[in-house]
């Protein structure tokens, strides 16, 4: 009798669960029906479904579903339980590698070349097309509204009074300005700095990214390999940070340098507010996103007009070895992308969503006002259409520099290789490493792993 | 004589066969509703089947398996294991800084919570006020504590510092930003939030009988001498099970120590607990089959020095006559 009454129980709540599923899976097999989920709110959520409204409109019998405040974490999660959305948007280029890699978002290189495709050189800025490409595998469009660079903000006030009149081009000019403008106080703690190339330190965790860059090396060979040991400018780029250190802070004596660096960074003020490092002048210069500058303007994150910011601050192009002078102008461009999730069953539709929403201008208009945002299509660059501050024009140019872009990216998850190249950061400086190159060897073993531990369907990475 | 026997029995035996089956119809009306349990039970045992078996036996599974929540679980047999022990520096960094903060953290605050409820029991006056103020701290979310203790512990501008040095030390810790002193720092959190596990103490602190001292004062011994013959001992079942859920936490040890280490960007990884590896492979880095072979690890972790624990408790805890627990 138990038996059968908990049977009984079971089999009422399986009917149940079952008829739940079946309703939800019957409401998504519904005809030229796009889903599209996003991490955007408010007034950008707003501008996207403005967009998505002229689609339909354009296309008589299509509809777009479209959902908000959805971080691709969910996405991936619904993507795997096959309940994903059409199409996911994803903040930031990291993640592309792992996207392609594991089948998350679908191939797009054949809808590209079809006669409903796109052509990517003429619609697409350069570091667009660069950072939404994993390879040879395409499973990415730019985003509208979503670049973001790595750019290099100066007080120009403080430069001024150390007698520089413009930002620092090459590592030399930085180590020179930065003597100059980093100040003691009489017990010998540091009091103010020029530039602090330290990880942990203001940085949006991206330090072994411009390091990296400033040198010009390389992440991954073209053979798919991490290149932490084969490209000698990491050691080169390493080498310098220590030097930097022991120069500017220790009196050439790293240690001391560093020890001196450790408090004062530790002793940094809070990175989201009034009592940012850069905003109080406790540093000259530094490295930061692009939109990073709205915060600069107005604590309250308003970019324009900006014709009273909260600190007189330039903003340019990263530093770059003196070797790679010729490079000056580039940066670490990147940006939000979209793509079709594995199992959507409406590809033909999906793509021509995809595809519209990209190339929408008036979408990349609205979100570029809004959002302080370069534009990724070429025919929005240096529109009257888009308002930017004065300053930004430095912005425009690094985003058109041929150098500029992203690193390769391959299926290393959620883009670990930053992670492990921050970890081993950290460790150099902080004296945990004896030997730079079997450090650096050690990270090239870790990501081998993680490689090996991550699905390439799809992707040459 | 059988005829008359039968015919003198028969009514009885009648009146027997009557209330027999009205006993039957009346136990019938009383007989176990087991479907109506098992109703009111599905509930509960549908939780258990789907969030806590199932995912167990997944788990399993799983942790023989590549899975990265975008493609099937793919078969490796024992991949996830070798990988653990001979590939991944962040597994032994995670289990070094667990054991760190197990055996360091558990015997303090073991150690701290027994003298602050004993501390508690010796006012007369006040009694409930100052229970209240020290339990305080253990109702503040964990969140929010470990925010305050990174901007209390911040060596610029925190209070503890500013202390510090107003005595004249002129290079205090750097506490969550020095990898030397951050898990200390995180031990002084832990301690500050010890209300729960002090209330169990102050309650077996008021349950040894006043006979006993009253026995141990006329034999003559003094302050020391009762705690250490009497109180102690008849403290050691709390003890015993403060120690036991101790180790269980501390190899659960996340919430804390991930906010700190986000809070201050701990890149030395001097905040990395096994909980928090689990929770990066997961979550961070969707490797699901290898997260769980990691956490079946914990499991027999946690199980062997539970074991331990239970297998050494003969030696020291002392259980009063007629425990349940002897």
């Amino acid at each position: 009798m138990m038996k059968k009454g908990f049977i009984a129980s079971l089999a009422t709540t399986a009917i149940f669960a079952g008829s739940l599923v079946g309703s939800a899976a019957g409401a998504q097999a519904a005809a030229r029906t796009v889903t599209v989920w996003q991490p955007q709110t408010g007034d950008t959520l707003a501008a996207w479904q403005s967009a998505m409204t002229r689609i339909e409109k354009a296309n008589p019998g299509l509809t777009i579903k479209d959902v908000g405040s959805v971080d691709m974490a969910k996405s991936l999660s619904a993507i795997n339980a096959g309940n994903g959305p059409d199409i996911s948007l994803s903040n930031g280029a990291g993640n592309l590698g792992w996207f392609c890699g594991s089948g998350a978002w679908q191939k797009l290189n054949a809808a590209i070349s079809s006669t409903k495709g796109i052509k990517l050189q003429s619609t697409f800025t350069a570091p667009a097309i660069n950072y939404s490409t994993s390879g040879s595998n395409r499973c990415a469009l730019p985003a509208p509204g979503g670049t973001e660079v790595t750019t290099f903000y100066y007080n120009k006030d403080l430069l001024a009074k150390a007698g520089f009149k413009n930002p620092p081009q090459t590592t030399s000019e930085l180590l020179t300005y930065s003597k100059k403008l980093t100040t003691f106080n009489s017990d010998g703690s540091i009091k103010s700095a020029g530039f602090i190339p330290w990880a942990g330190y203001a940085s949006n965790d991206m330090d072994a990214m411009w390091l990296g860059w400033m040198f010009g090396a390389t992440w991954f060979t073209s053979s798919g390999n991490p290149a932490f040991v084969s490209d000698t400018k990491w050691a080169r780029a390493f080498n310098w940070q220590k030097n930097f250190i022991a120069q500017v802070y220790g009196g050439g004596d790293y240690k001391k340098g560093a020890a001196l660096v450790t408090k004062f960074a530790a002793s940094a003020g809070d990175f989201w507010g009034g009592d940012n490092d850069f905003v109080k002048g406790r540093v000259a210069m530094m490295t930061s996103m692009d939109w990073m500058s709205q915060m600069f303007c107005d604590l309250n994150w308003a970019l324009n007009p900006c014709t009273k910011p909260v600190v007189n601050f330039g903003i340019a192009a990263l530093p770059m070895d003196d070797r790679l002078a010729a490079h000056y102008g580039s940066s670490p461009v990147g940006g939000a992308l979209m793509g079709i999730s594995k199992g959507s069953k409406n590809f033909a539709d999906a793509w021509l969503v995809l595809k519209s929403l990209a190339t929408d201008a008036q979408l990349a208009t609205d979100l570029s006002n809004a959002t302080g945002s370069i534009p990724t299509l070429i025919s929005l660059q240096n529109s009257p259409k888009i308002t930017f501050p004065a300053f930004y024009d430095n912005v425009y140019s690094i985003t058109q520099n041929k150098y500029s872009g992203w690193h390769g990216l391959r299926n290393t998850g959620a883009h670990r290789e930053e992670t492990e190249m921050n970890n081993f950061m950290a460790a150099w400086q902080a004296g945990s490493v004896s030997n730079l190159a079997t450090g650096l060897g050690q990270v090239v073993n870790t990501v081998n792993d993680i490689l090996a531990n991550n699905y390439s369907a799809g992707s040459n990475g | 004589m059988m005829s008359i026997g039968s015919v003198l029995v028969s009514p009885r035996r009648k009146a027997r066969a009557r209330n027999n089956s009205k006993r039957l119809k009346a136990r019938a009306k009383l007989r176990t509703p087991w479907l109506f349990i098992s109703l009111c039970m599905s509930p509960w045992v549908l939780g258990f089947l789907f969030f806590t078996a199932y995912p167990m036996v997944a788990s399993f599974y799983e942790s023989f398996t590549r899975f990265d929540l975008i493609n099937s679980p793919t078969w490796i047999g024992l991949g996830n294991f070798r990988r653990m022990f001979f590939h991944d520096s962040l597994f032994w960094t995670s289990i070094r800084n667990t054991f760190w903060i197990s055996a360091i953290s558990i015997p303090l605050r073991i150690c701290f919570a027994l003298f602050t409820a004993w501390i508690l029991t010796k006012p007369k006056r006040g009694r409930t006020i100052y229970r209240t103020i020290f339990f305080i701290p253990a109702m503040v979310p964990t969140v929010a504590a470990t925010m305050s203790f990174t901007y209390i512990f911040n060596p610029a501008v925190g209070p503890i510092n500013k202390f510090l040095e107003s005595f004249g030390i002129k290079n205090p810790p750097l506490w969550f930003m020095d990898p030397r002193w951050s898990k200390w720092a995180l031990i002084i959190l832990g301690l500050w939030g010890i209300g729960d596990t002090m209330i169990i103490y102050l309650a077996g602190f008021l349950d040894v009988p006043k006979s006993l001292y009253e026995a141990a004062d006329l034999e003559g011994a003094n302050a020391w001498q009762q705690f250490r013959y009497v109180t102690l001992p008849l403290m050691t079942p709390v003890i015993f099970f403060s120690a036991v859920t101790g180790i269980i936490g501390s190899f659960q040890y996340f919430t804390e120590a991930y906010v700190a280490a986000g809070q201050v960007l701990d890149y030395s990884h001097s905040m990395y607990f096994y909980a928090t590896h689990i929770y990066n492979e997961a979550f961070a880095n969707y490797q699901m089959g290898y997260a769980s072979a990691l956490a079946w690890i914990l499991l027999v972790i946690t199980l062997a020095c539970t074991f331990i624990m239970l297998r050494t408790q003969r030696r020291w805890v002392h259980y009063p006559n007629g425990s349940l627990f002897k």
